[in-house]
C-alpha cells in the first residue's frame, strides 16, 4: 500500500495562504443567498423617511469588529443614498476607529464625492466611556453626556445635533460591535427603540437569542456572509464578497486536510495492529 | 498602484511580520508584536487625556454643572489606587462605580436576559403545535434543547426516586446540547478568523498593492 507522506505543517499553512491569495486577485464569485433577515433589515432602512436619524454605536474592539464593517461600509451606502442621517457612538475606546473606517471606506461624504456633509448628514461624537451608565444618561439627554464632536466642535454648532437630543429622536440604532447586550437591554428592551446588530459569525450565535425575545425590534446579520448578503443588496462587491469567497476555498481545503489526516491515521493504525499481531 | 502613504506600507510591513508566526517564533513577529502592544498602550493613553479634556473643558466655562465637579473629584479620587497608603480613597469612587453598574444592569437584565427568555420558551412551546411542519420542528428543537440544557445545570440538585432515571437520561441529553452548542461555537470561530485573515489580506493587496 502506497505511504501518505508526512505534511508538515509549515507546508500547510503555505498552501492555505496561496487560498486566501487567490479569491482576492481572481474573484470566484462563489454563490450565495440572501437571508430574510439581511433583506428585512435592507428593507427597513430602504423605507425610513428622509432625514431620520440612525445610530451607529456601541463597544467592541477594532480588530474583530473589522467582520461587522463589511455591512456597515454597505448600510452607509444605502443610508447616504436614501438621504438618512447618521450619528457615531463609540461607547467602547476602539470604536471611534472602526467608525472612520467604514465612514471613510463608504466614501459617502462630500470630500469623497459623495453626498453627506459633515455636521448636517453626519456627526461623529467622541468615545464615550462610563459603559452602561454613561449609555443610559445619553438616551435621556444628549448634551448632558458629551457636549463636542470626536473634533473638539461644539455640539451646538452642528445642525444635526439639534434634531438629536434624546432617545426618541433615534429611528433605528445599529451596532457593529461585540457589545451588543448593553444596546439590546436599554435602547431596545427599556426604550423601545429598534435595533440591528451587523454581528461576527461568533457573536451572532450568543445573541441570536434576543432576534427570539423581541422578534419585531431586535435583527442580527450574520459575520461576512451578512456582510456579502448587505453588499449585493446595495449592490457592489466588497469585503464581504472576498471573504465569502476564500470560505468557500478554504473550506474545501480544511475537508480535504481532514479526509486525508483521516486516511493516514487510520493507515498507521492498522499497521501498528499488524505489528502488534505479529510480535504474537 | 502601489501606495505611496509612508503610513500604509508601515502598516502593511506589520501585518507581514505578525503572519510570520505563522512560520514559526522569529525577530520580525516580536517586533511587530511588541509595536502593536505599545501603540494598544499609546492609543488608550492619548484617548483617556482627549476624554478629560473634552468632559472637563466645560468646567472653566459658564455651561459648567455641578455633576461634572462631582465626577471630577471622584475621577481625582480613584487615581489614589496607585498610592498604598491611600488607596482606601480611591475604593470610595470605585464602590460607587459597581454600585450603579449593578443596579442599571440588574434591572436591564432581568427585564431582557430573564423575563424576556422565560417568555419567549413559553411563547414558543405554544407555537409547536401551529404553523408549518418546519416551523414547528425549529419551534420544537430550540424548546427541547433549552429545557434539557437548564437540567443539566441542575448540578446541585440530586433527585431520587422514581424520576431520578429519567432526569438522568434528560441531563445526559443536556449534555449533548451543550456538546452541539460548543461545536457551533467553534465553528463559527473558525469562520470568523478566516474571515479576518481575508480582511487583512485584501487590505495588504487593494490598500497597499493597489491590486
Amino acid at each position: 500500500m502506497a505511504k501518505i507522506p508526512e505534511l508538515k505543517s509549515h507546508h500547510i499553512w503555505a498552501f492555505c495562504l496561496i487560498l486566501y491569495l487567490i479569491p482576492v486577485v481572481v474573484p470566484v464569485g462563489s454563490p450565495f443567498q440572501i437571508s430574510e433577515i439581511t433583506l428585512k433589515i435592507y428593507n427597513i432602512i430602504e423605507n425610513l423617511p428622509e432625514g431620520s436619524i440612525i445610530v451607529m454605536g456601541g463597544s467592541g474592539v477594532f480588530a474583530f469588529d473589522y467582520e461587522p464593517g463589511a455591512a456597515m461600509i454597505a448600510s452607509i451606502k444605502q443610508m447616504a443614498k436614501n438621504k438618512l442621517r447618521l450619528v457615531g457612538i463609540p461607547l467602547g475606546m476602539e470604536s471611534l476607529q472602526l467608525h472612520k473606517y467604514v465612514v471613510d471606506t463608504a466614501k459617502v461624504m462630500q470630500a469623497d464625492g459623495g453626498p453627506w456633509k459633515y455636521g448636517v448628514d453626519y456627526v461623529q461624537l467622541p468615545f464615550i466611556p462610563g459603559g452602561d451608565a454613561a449609555l443610559v444618561r445619553l438616551l435621556t439627554s444628549v448634551q448632558s453626556v458629551v457636549t463636542v464632536d470626536a473634533n473638539g466642535t461644539p455640539l451646538e454648532n452642528l445642525p444635526l445635533m439639534k434634531d438629536f437630543r434624546s432617545y426618541k429622536d433615534i429611528t433605528l440604532w445599529i451596532c457593529p460591535h461585540w457589545g451588543y447586550p448593553s444596546i439590546v437591554r436599554y435602547v431596545t428592551g427599556e426604550r423601545g427603540v429598534p435595533s440591528v446588530m451587523f454581528a461576527h459569525a461568533y457573536s451572532y450565535t450568543v445573541y441570536a437569542p434576543y432576534m427570539m425575545i423581541y422578534p419585531d425590534k431586535v435583527w442580527m446579520t450574520n459575520g461576512f456572509l451578512g456582510g456579502a448578503q448587505y453588499e449585493k443588496l446595495v449592490g457592489f462587491k466588497g469585503l464581504g464578497h472576498a471573504a465569502v469567497d476564500s470560505y468557500t476555498l478554504i473550506s474545501v481545503a480544511y475537508v480535504f486536510f481532514v479526509v486525508l489526516g483521516n486516511i493516514t491515521l487510520l493507515t498507521r493504525v492498522k499497521k501498528e495492529e499488524e505489528e502488534a499481531e505479529a510480535k504474537k | 498602484m502601489i501606495s505611496t502613504d509612508p503610513w500604509v506600507w508601515l502598516s502593511a510591513l506589520l501585518t507581514i511580520c505578525s503572519y510570520t508566526l505563522l512560520y514559526g517564533d522569529n525577530p520580525l513577529f516580536r517586533i511587530a508584536e511588541q509595536v502593536f502592544v505599545s501603540v494598544a498602550v499609546a492609543h488608550s493613553v492619548v484617548m483617556g487625556i482627549t476624554t478629560v479634556n473634552t468632559r472637563f473643558g466645560p468646567l472653566l466655562t459658564p455651561a459648567a454643572t455641578p455633576q461634572l465637579f462631582i465626577t471630577l473629584i471622584l475621577g481625582l479620587m480613584s487615581l489614589f489606587v496607585v498610592w498604598r497608603k491611600y488607596a482606601w480613597i480611591a475604593s470610595i469612587p470605585i464602590s460607587i462605580m459597581i454600585g450603579v453598574g449593578t443596579g442599571l444592569s440588574m434591572r436591564a437584565m432581568m427585564r431582557t436576559d430573564l423575563v424576556g427568555n422565560l417568555s419567549t420558551v413559553i411563547m414558543e412551546t405554544s407555537r409547536i403545535f401551529v404553523g408549518s411542519p418546519t416551523d414547528q420542528l425549529g419551534y420544537f428543537i430550540r424548546v427541547t434543547f433549552t429545557l434539557a440544557g437548564l437540567v443539566y445545570l441542575l448540578f446541585t440538585v440530586f433527585i431520587r426516586g422514581p424520576v431520578s432515571k429519567p432526569v438522568g437520561y434528560i441531563r445526559t441529553f443536556g449534555k449533548y446540547v451543550f456538546l452541539t452548542y460548543l461545536g457551533l461555537q467553534v465553528g463559527n470561530d473558525i469562520i470568523m478568523f478566516q474571515g479576518l485573515v481575508t480582511s487583512a489580506v485584501v487590505r495588504l493587496f487593494t490598500t497597499w498593492l493597489g491590486i
